[in-house]
């Protein structure tokens, strides 16, 4: 009896083993794509978190993916199947790109996107007096008709280099935060030279600042200043 | 050799029963119903019925706007409602986490609608031509019902008014979206047709004709804003520009019209409850009593059939309970729009009052019925919100919560049990910060909470009150609203002052567009109504824009003897914000993966 239940496990062991022989012979993800959203007015597109990010849409396949933009404006991923993928950048402050492109991703495949931004921050310059933080900065439209409403713009200040929308410490930057509701072609010179100021800095702390400019636009999407380090005295 | 007998019996026996079995196997099976069997008497088409009606896109006590209608025994978690992201409540949510949906795509309900409206006419012999009419009218009301439930989450779908053959090409199965004007559209006439055919009487919990156009009224509501408000506030893509989600502008005042006229078809048949003249109490009533003639379609639990839900024991406190907690509790600012609570004198400092209680003085009785405020009492217990003591307090309101928490005087504590010179610190129900049992905000929900069950019988799964899915008070707003967007004032105005009168509120001369909409928050708050008004508004993006809520916080001032009430941030001062493409839902990818026809998705998926 003993002797014909083990025969019975030893003919199941084998047909466990020797089931499911089958190789998944298909490639890994071992493709990449990585490049640099360009700015129009020079430079990489200034960015955030959970922004602007790179959607692709592999020919073939129904559901697209995307790749996050870097806060420098480049962007990266090196787990991707190889195939050929419609890509075009979105989610971003700049004027949409209508016109998809088909890449052919491959290792190592490379690809810089060109955008035009809303709204370019200019003559961004930051004086601090005592725990106080004065941020100066003029606004201007590559293309002014038909821009977004610009809401509001806003300090954003962060203990870390990653410092953006969702990136920032609330009391000292969306709490200060001006409205503006107006479009573009309706604000004066005065208008479009901003003044923000950040109160009660923490002394002996070294904060990451930028300023941004946020539009009506599909995603309520800021375009960003440049990121400055801000060393407050003790 | 004792194994080896028992071996023979066992074969034997086996070999036994198995000449023996399976004598016939041309018989009719039995563990499913034969459409003669369902279609032979109206019991039968009742029965099935009761599943169509089961799973239909009710928004009531159990529905988790992240995970689905529910119609399990123990769905008990009825703090996850859509008021916790809007605003009206803070809740278990930490944003706008329910925006991107669950993937609702009923179409499997959807077809057996179609095959009750195929098969009915062909058992007019039995069931006759009269219940053969009611019944189809019913169906075309319960696929509109279903359909609503799509096309306010995705805008247009495959309308499928056929059951589909299994068996058929797949190119015929793989149906593309029709344009949103056309869902919307085909939601209209099908109710129409539930309106012509249904009688004017029902069951409690089933349809009859002015379910039909009540439904309407609310439908073509949303027609209406989203061809006005839409066609400003949108994200462009290819679903947009192919109509598939998105009506024309110039098609506004028809719909808005549609709304008008179908919400003044129920004027005469039904009414405001009314019965109490004490207005509190008439109010709370409203929502607990059975035969209200406000109830226009409801939807009914019951613990025998497993089916019974928790509002009781999740809305309260587990002090006023037998069991669970709570975890979802109405904001400041949903409570000011009933005006500025005076807690603060006019030199800024806080109003001290003898009693918590006193802060209810002159309030709407609606108010108190929507929302339980300190010092209120519920099964012979108090509502005793305290947040902490100050030993003494000087200086304005504003003031003192402008101060960072670690420099302001006052005692806290981590439970109810410690005291501070013999005075308990904080109260029984809160608030506090160490969980979300107690509340955030210094109230608690009233509306729908049955006050006459004893404490020990308020456990989870054991409340049996109807959701009431339509009611005129709705019918009211929704003809109000459609009134004045129709530019008729006067009409608006009688609408919302009737509401107005039962609630107990000062009437209004004049009426607007914001006193409407504002009329709708006040009188529909927690039923799951204003996350819908303010997508069809389009004013999600801005009112849920890095938005933070309130709370009202009660303190006793050790030294006076005193109350004060300080206006604060909801203690976890949680943000919430909703993203532009959150207007409509994404097409769910496993549906897209079986018919690519549905694409383009919805923009920005």
């Amino acid at each position: 009896m003993k002797k014909l239940i083990s025969n019975f496990l030893v003919v199941a062991a084998i047909l466990t083993i020797s089931a499911c022989t089958k190789i998944d012979n298909y490639d890994g993800p071992n493709a990449s794509f990585q490049g640099n959203i360009i700015s129009s007015a020079g430079g990489n597109l200034q960015t955030s978190s959970g922004s602007t990010q790179i959607k692709l849409q592999q020919i073939g396949w129904t559901t697209p993916q995307t790749i996050p933009s870097k806060f420098d404006g480049t962007f990266e991923d090196t787990k991707l199947f190889k195939s050929a993928y419609k890509v075009v950048p979105t989610g971003g402050a700049f004027w949409p790109v209508t016109d998809t492109i088909v890449v052919n991703i491959a290792q190592g495949t490379k690809h810089d996107f060109t955008v035009t931004p809303y709204i370019i921050i200019k003559n961004f310059t930051t004086s601090l007096s005592g725990t106080t933080l004065t941020l100066k900065y003029t606004i201007t439209a590559p293309i002014a008709a038909g821009l977004p409403t610009i809401k509001d713009t806003q300090p954003y200040v962060n203990t870390t280099k990653l410092v953006g929308a969702g990136a920032s410490i609330r009391d000292f930057s969306d709490v200060n935060a001006v409205t503006i509701n107006k479009n573009f072609t309706d604000m004066s010179d005065a208008d479009k030279s901003i003044t923000l100021t950040v109160p009660n800095l923490l002394p002996g702390r070294t904060f990451f600042v930028r300023v941004g400019v946020r539009l009506s636009d599909s995603f309520n999407s800021s375009n960003f200043s440049e990121i400055v380090q801000i060393d407050v005295p003790k | 050799m004792k194994s080896i007998h028992k071996l023979i019996i066992v074969i034997s026996i086996t070999v036994g029963a198995s000449v023996t079995s399976c004598q016939k196997l041309n018989i009719p099976p039995t563990n499913i119903f034969t459409p003669d069997v369902i279609y032979g008497s109206e019991a039968g088409v009742k029965s099935f019925l009761a599943t169509i009606y089961q799973n239909l896109p009710i928004e009531d006590f159990k529905y988790r706007p992240d995970q689905g209608f529910k119609t399990g025994s123990n769905d008990w978690e009825n703090f996850y409602n859509s008021a916790g992201v809007t605003g009206e409540e803070v809740g278990p949510w930490g944003g706008v986490d329910i925006a991107g949906g669950f993937g609702y795509w009923p179409y499997g309900d959807i077809r057996n609608v179609n095959i009750l409206i195929s098969e009915l006419p062909k058992h007019v012999a039995t069931l006759t031509q009269p219940t053969v009419n009611a019944l189809l009218g019913e169906a075309h009301f319960l696929r509109a019902y279903y359909y609503f439930g799509l096309a306010k989450r995705y805008g247009g779908v495959p309308l499928i008014k056929e059951p589909q053959d299994p068996a058929a090409p797949l190119s015929t199965l793989q149906v593309h979206r029709n344009k949103e004007q056309e869902t919307w559209d085909f939601i209209g006439s099908e109710l129409d047709l539930g309106y012509q055919m249904m009688p004017e009487t029902s069951d409690a919990g089933r349809a009859n004709k002015y379910a039909a156009i009540a439904l309407k009224s609310r439908i073509m509501l949303y027609a209406a804003c989203i061809a006005k408000y839409g066609s400003v506030n949108f994200v462009d893509g290819p679903a947009r520009s192919a109509g598939l989600v998105g009506i024309p502008a110039d098609q506004a005042t028809k719909y808005f019209q549609a709304a008008y006229d179908a919400a003044k078809a129920l004027e005469g048949h039904y009414s405001l409850y009314n019965a109490n003249s004490d207005k509190v109490q008439n109010y709370v009533d409203l929502f607990l009593k059975s035969g209200s003639p406000e109830n226009i379609f409801i939807k009914q639990y019951s613990i025998a059939n497993q089916t019974a839900h928790s509002w009781d024991a999740t809305m309260s406190p587990r002090y006023m309970t037998a069991n669970a907690l709570s975890r979802s509790y109405p904001t400041l600012d949903l409570v000011q729009l009933w005006g500025n609570l005076q807690v603060t004198n006019d030199d800024g400092t806080p109003k001290r009052f003898d009693n918590r209680a006193d802060l209810m003085q002159g309030l709407e009785p609606r108010l108190l019925a929507t929302v339980y405020f300190p010092g209120t009492t519920l099964r012979g217990l108090t509502f005793d919100m305290q947040r902490g003591i100050y030993p003494s307090f000087s200086g304005t309101a504003a003031a003192e919560v402008a101060k960072q928490p670690n420099s302001r005087s006052y005692i806290l504590a981590g439970d109810t049990k410690t005291l501070y010179q013999g005075k308990q610190v904080i109260g029984f129900t809160g608030p506090w910060t160490g969980g979300d049992e107690l509340t955030r905000t210094g109230f608690y929900v009233r509306k729908y909470v049955d006050y006459n069950k004893p404490q020990a019988a308020v456990d989870l799964n054991r409340s049996e009150q109807p959701w009431i899915d339509l009611r005129y008070g709705e019918i009211l707003l929704n003809r109000a609203e459609a009134a004045i967007e129709l530019g008729n004032p006067t009409d608006a105005l009688s609408s919302i002052n009737q509401l107005r009168t039962r609630a107990g509120a000062t009437l209004y001369s004049s009426i607007d567009l914001t006193k409407v909409r504002n009329e709708r928050r006040m009188e529909l708050a927690f039923e799951n109504q204003y996350y819908w008004d303010l997508k069809r508004w389009r004013t999600a993006d801005v009112v849920l824009d890095r938005a933070h809520f309130k709370g009202l916080m009660p303190y006793y001032v050790f030294n006076e003897n005193k109350f004060i009430f300080l206006a604060e941030p909801e203690l976890f001062n949680r943000e919430y914000t909703f993203q532009k493409q959150f207007y409509y839902e994404g097409i769910p990818g496993g549906e897209i993966g079986k018919n690519p026809n549905l694409l383009p998705n919805n923009p920005n998926y």
